[in-house]
């Protein structure tokens, strides 16, 4: 009876599933035929956007936005795709673009771009802009009425932000400041902060706030875009005339910065340190404890306006634009409404972008309190300023705006990315001494900027001719495996069977060819291939060896990442193994409850990666993390310090402690240990024990010889994971500080995805493929002097 | 060689489950004594106990008049052949044999070894000592060519020497055997047989060897001890276990074809009264049975003790197994099938005979379930 009911159940399931994966295909496939044949001739245009800290309520108001563009122009209908928050959008975008497919319509942030434009990926709106002048159209809109700024984001011309062709219309922005708590500066007897502070005004408050107990003065955040809007506060920058010249050598520049290291790390209370991994960025206001916080902009109100009132535990707040240094200054951080150069409707392109971007869905989206709208009448009307909401000081942001500037970035990501690494080495985590770590970032700068792989006028790489020869190539050898098919060693039922496993195999043999040979092929010709992965592959360059010259004779990135990677498989390997055999001898004794202990040991095994790692983030906090605090009674008293794992020490300890977090995930390994420790023979044991040896004898002379062949492939597995380690670090650290933590997958993943060069990522993964084959050769050709294996053939 | 003797022996399982009830044996210095019972019966229980491979609940265990209950295996100084050999699969035949001789090594330290020359001198004679002795007993079994091969190279034969030789180099207190034949063919195992009582004559070491198969104990044994759910049911010489059973249990375990047992019930006079007819007992049978009168008995009586073709009772043929040099015949009659056993003859199946048993050799018994022997 129950076996009939199991095996009903059985057959329910495996019906369920057939008709989910059927009802899957046929729907797609419904979907996609619907569109191919539909008789609905109007012209469709793709739109794609975020809403990431807006949430539901910004993704309905475009949703209704669109509803009502659709109503008043029939002729055309709108697709949106809304992917999630911004990281996910430009995954997506990136993906979609490189297969030549974006969308007609699309957010793009003003610090991307350079690097959009300078790929070709963007249309220059002018052109539409000035024939809507001249056709008088009535919902054109009106450059005059944004904030200047803001539109000036938007402009690039080739070399430089703020001039040149027009790759967008802002559709609202952000100026930075300091969100304070109020009631904390009234019991520091402090001044409330005016819009026109300065940098002692602040840095006084500071200090103030610092002496109350438990309390800290300020969260200043470290990112690129803050430490240049706080060296436009005294007339400085980082870049000079061009990228290309650095001005970090300026001794006014240099002396800034050491104010900011100093007051952070030298003073204790004034600043937060900037060592915690989890105590920093805008979530750090919301304990009550800390003074200010910023620079941040506009974005943070809608959870900071979920700050209960004092009278329910919270406290009030307000913000305060940049304190002034010898000038006053702020920064415009924007979002643009922009066109696909590929469009192939500009039109119907431009009058969506003209509608998203006019006034009325401008004030609709300002209701959300996120950021502010660039048309000045939008942002200046009770639609932004409402005071019945927090911040009091709306009208701070508006004042800033009329000063503010745009901080404009080179096209190359790298840019970016190594002034906030290296720099933070120098201001945040003061691993590295300033001045070397300012040095560091212009060298690394330098290296890049006179990369010659970016110089170099390359020749496009051939596809029509790779094509060809695949073709060819291809055809030969279903020739020659037709012809030893056919070949006389068959019988004629054996080639049926032969037939007959082929036909069975097939859909995983297509599987296989479409989405993994083929990639595997892809990416091995990209290896000799410059291609930026947003561009059509018809856009890629031949380089010949060159991305592999460049990689083993002038990236000191790459031997860095090597370096965290081996050293962390020197300790993650042999730990690991030793820690998942001694759970495994553990998890071998009978005991009562043993199936409990074996399922909490393997637990942590099917847990997220990502979740994991932020979990792994808290515990390892040089601050208040659990790694610390428990280290710290029993090293105190030998008068040495627990480790700051991923800040001043993370050279020495930043990749041990991942190997430290690995051994929570032993569960698996552990599981193969265990199931070879119930494989040895219990007379094998026994005889041992007869002759005389005691238990440790026994676990060196018998249970490990027994056990050497799942300790082999153990080891070949753990060396081959050690290799692929890039969660938890993208998590935890990304790779910071400096590169101390960037594992060589992180970092393939950095030039692949951060600063687009797939080519040069692919070259590095197959560098990564070709280390751990040779690892893995290595660990199998010793493995016959030490691997036991039963019934004969090794 | 020391003697071993368990007293009130017993094993209780943590479920309960009660192995050996209260086992008491005494096994005389270089006596060969087979634990021989169905399987289940605790004979390898017992044996495992003697080897302290299992704890002993109840009862003690003396090797050598020392009580030995708490000593680990490894400090009992007993040699065990395995049912699998337990050959170290990873080791050659040598390293196989000397293991256990180097675990019991005066100089095993390898780093006073590497620190005192002395001491290292003395390790390398020792080491020459473990080689020799090795080598001495695998001539003895005739397996010296063997000596650098693995395991896994080697036939089950071949094992079964090594296994043998892995416990010869060593001078145990007692040889342990726990059915260490039983994964060979027969023709092998009858060598096998003929050399382990050779090994035995010329070492005239304690041994205690358990298996299930009947003939090869009563082929070993000085003594067998005959096993039954836990419980010892005889002890005695095979000839002792063979002529005088203690029991129905015993008398139908032992021997090939097993014994006749016949039910029915003793008349005044010494007659027993059958399905198949009335016997007159021979008056050394029934003296002594006088309570017996009237009641249900067993009779039991070998197959060699049934002649076929004379006497009175009758019954048909129903199969012959015909060995060549002898016969089994299994005869139905008053219901019940009789085997006998005799010299070859013109015996058709199907046929109708007449049959007698020799009721001389015959054994009366209690037929409830402690089938204590009568007579």
């Amino acid at each position: 009876m129950a076996r009939a009911l199991g095996r009903f159940l059985q057959g329910l399931l495996a019906a369920g599933a057939v008709l989910l994966v059927g009802w899957a295909f046929v729907t797609v496939g419904a979907r996609e035929l619907g569109r191919l044949f539909s008789s609905d001739d109007r012209t469709e245009i793709v739109v794609m956007h975020w809403s990431g800290e807006g949430g539901q309520e910004e993704d309905a108001i475009v949703e209704a936005a669109l509803q009502r563009f659709s109503a008043q122009n029939p002729a055309i209908r709108v697709r949106r795709i809304n992917p999630g928050d911004a990281a996910s959008f430009y995954t997506k975008l990136q993906t979609m673009m490189a297969s030549g497919d974006p969308p007609d319509v699309f957010y793009v942030g003003s610090e991307r771009i350079p690097s959009f434009v300078d790929l070709g990926l963007l249309l220059p709106l002018d052109d539409l802009l000035a024939a809507d002048t001249q056709a008088n159209v009535p919902d054109r809109l009106d450059l005059r009425g944004f904030f200047p700024s803001t539109v000036a984001a938007f402009r690039f011309d080739g070399e430089g932000s703020g001039r040149g062709a027009l790759y967008g219309i802002p559709k609202d922005f952000t100026t930075v400041g300091f969100y304070w708590n109020k009631d904390l500066f009234a019991r520091a007897g402090v001044q409330p902060p005016r819009d026109d502070w300065t940098w002692d005004d602040f840095i006084a408050a500071a200090r103030q706030i610092g002496r109350l107990p438990d309390c800290t003065g300020a969260e200043f955040v470290t990112w690129p875009a803050m430490i240049r809007a706080y060296l436009m506060t005294d007339g400085l920058d980082i870049k000079g005339s061009s990228f290309e010249t650095l001005r970090t050598g300026e001794r006014a520049v240099f002396e800034s910065l050491d104010r900011l290291r100093s007051w952070r790390h030298d003073e204790r209370g004034a600043l937060t340190s900037g060592k915690s991994k989890i105590a920093s960025g805008s979530s750090v206001f919301l304990s009550g404890k800390v003074g200010m916080a910023g620079p941040f902009g506009r974005w943070v109100v809608p959870s900071y306006r979920k700050i209960p009132p004092p009278s329910q535990g919270g406290f009030a707040w307000d913000f305060a634009p940049m304190p002034r240094g010898t000038t006053s200054a702020n920064i415009v951080l924007t979002v643009s409404w922009s066109i696909s150069a590929q469009t192939a409707h500009p039109n119907e392109s431009w009058r969506l972008v003209r509608f998203l971007a006019g006034e009325q869905t401008q004030r609709e989206l300002a209701t959300l309190g996120l950021a502010i709208p660039t048309i000045r009448s939008a942002a200046e009307s009770p639609a932004f300023l409402d005071p019945t909401l927090p911040p009091e000081n709306d009208a701070g942001y508006l004042r800033a705006a009329e000063i503010a500037q745009i901080v404009d970035w080179s096209p190359n990501p790298q840019f970016e990315a190594l002034m906030g690494s290296r720099l933070d080495q120098g201001l945040k985590t003061a691993d590295v001494p300033l001045p070397e770590a300012i040095a560091n970032f212009e060298r690394d700068w330098n290296a890049e900027c006179t990369n010659p792989l970016k110089a170099a006028v390359l020749p496009a790489m051939p596809w029509k001719a790779i094509a060809i020869g695949s073709i060819l190539l291809l055809a030969i050898g279903l020739c020659a495996w037709l012809l030893w098919l056919r070949s006389g060693s068959f019988t004629g039922r054996e080639r049926e069977e032969e037939r007959a496993g082929y036909a069975l195999a097939s859909p995983w043999l297509i599987g296989f060819l479409l989405f993994m040979a083929f990639p595997v092929v892809m990416s091995l010709l990209l290896a000799f291939a410059r291609w930026k992965g947003v561009s059509p592959l018809g856009q890629a360059a031949f380089t010949g060896f060159a991305n592999f010259e460049q990689i083993f004779t002038a990236d000191a990135r790459f031997r860095t990442s090597i370096r965290v990677t081996l050293w962390y498989a020197v300790i993650a390997v042999p730990t690991g193994q030793l820690l998942a055999l001694l759970a495994a001898l553990l998890m071998n004794t009978k005991v009562r409850g043993i199936h409990l202990f074996r399922a909490a040991w393997y637990l942590p095994s099917v847990l997220a990666g990502v979740g994991v790692s932020v979990l792994w983030r808290w515990v390892f906090d040089s601050d208040h993390g659990l790694m610390n605090m428990a280290l710290e009674p029993l090293l105190k008293p030998l008068g040495i310090m627990p480790p700051e794992w991923f800040g001043a020490d993370a050279g020495l300890w930043g990749a041990p402690a991942f190997a430290i977090m690995s051994l929570w995930f032993i569960g698996g390994t552990m599981m193969v240990y265990l199931a070879g420790l119930q494989q040895v023979p219990a007379d094998l044991l026994e005889a041992a024990a007869i002759d005389g040896a005691g238990p440790l004898r026994r676990f060196f002379s018998v249970t490990l010889p027994m056990l050497s062949p799942v300790i082999l492939f153990n080891t070949i597995m753990a060396v081959i994971s050690s290799f692929q380690v890039f969660t938890q670090s993208f998590v935890m650290t990304g790779g910071e500080p400096g590169d101390l933590t960037r594992f060589l997958v992180l970092y393939i993943f950095n030039q692949g995805f951060d600063f687009y060069e797939m080519g040069y990522a692919s070259a590095l993964a197959w560098i990564l493929l070709v280390i751990v084959l040779s690892l893995t050769v290595v660990v199998l050709r010793t493995s016959n002097r030490w691997v036991h294996v039963e019934g004969g053939a090794k | 060689m020391a003697p071993v003797s368990l007293q009130s022996v017993s094993k209780v399982y943590a479920n309960g489950v009660k192995a050996v009830d209260s086992v008491s044996l005494s096994i005389a210095d270089g006596e060969f004594v087979v634990l021989v019972g169905p399987s289940g019966c605790g004979k390898s229980t017992t044996l495992r106990m003697i080897a302290g491979l299992e704890e002993i609940s109840a009862g003690s265990l003396l090797v050598g008049g020392a009580r030995m209950n708490d000593v680990p295996a490894r400090n009992r100084n007993m040699a065990m052949v395995f049912q699998n050999y337990a050959l170290y699969p990873h080791l050659d035949v040598r390293r196989n044999m000397a293991f256990g001789l180097e675990r019991r090594r005066t100089h095993g330290s390898v780093i006073k070894a590497v620190l005192s020359p002395s001491y290292r001198a003395a390790r390398a004679a020792e080491q020459q000592a473990i080689d020799t002795r090795v080598t001495a007993a695998a001539a003895t079994l005739g397996i010296q060519s063997l000596l650098q091969r693995k395991p896994r190279e080697l036939s089950g034969g071949q094992r079964q020497r090594v296994a043998v030789g892995r416990a010869l180099v060593r001078d145990p207190v007692a040889f342990l055997f726990d059915e260490p034949l039983s994964n060979l063919d027969a023709k092998l195992r009858g060598e096998m047989r003929t050399e382990l009582r050779l090994l035995h004559q010329r070492l005239r070491a304690t041994m205690v060897y358990v298996t299930h198969d009947q003939e090869e104990a009563m082929s070993l044994a000085d003594r067998l001890v005959v096993m039954k759910d836990g419980v010892v049911q005889q002890v005695g010489t095979p000839s002792e276990v063979y002529g005088h059973p203690a029991n129905r249990f015993v008398a139908g375990f032992v021997g090939t074809p097993s014994m006749n047992f016949i039910q029915g019930s003793i008349e005044a006079a010494g007659v027993f009264r059958w399905g198949g007819g009335a016997l007159q007992l021979p008056p050394t049978r029934w003296t002594g049975l006088s309570g017996w009168h009237g009641k249900p008995v067993e009779l039991g009586i070998r197959p060699d003790q049934i002649r076929v073709g004379t006497g009175s009772c009758k019954g048909r043929v129903i199969t012959v197994e015909n060995y060549g040099d002898r016969m089994d015949v299994v005869i139905e009659s008053g219901g019940r099938r009789i085997t006998s056993r005799l010299p070859t003859a013109s015996i058709r199946e199907g046929s109708e005979t007449t049959f007698e048993p020799m009721l001389d050799a015959a054994h009366l018994f209690d037929p409830s379930a402690a089938g204590a022997t009568l007579a």
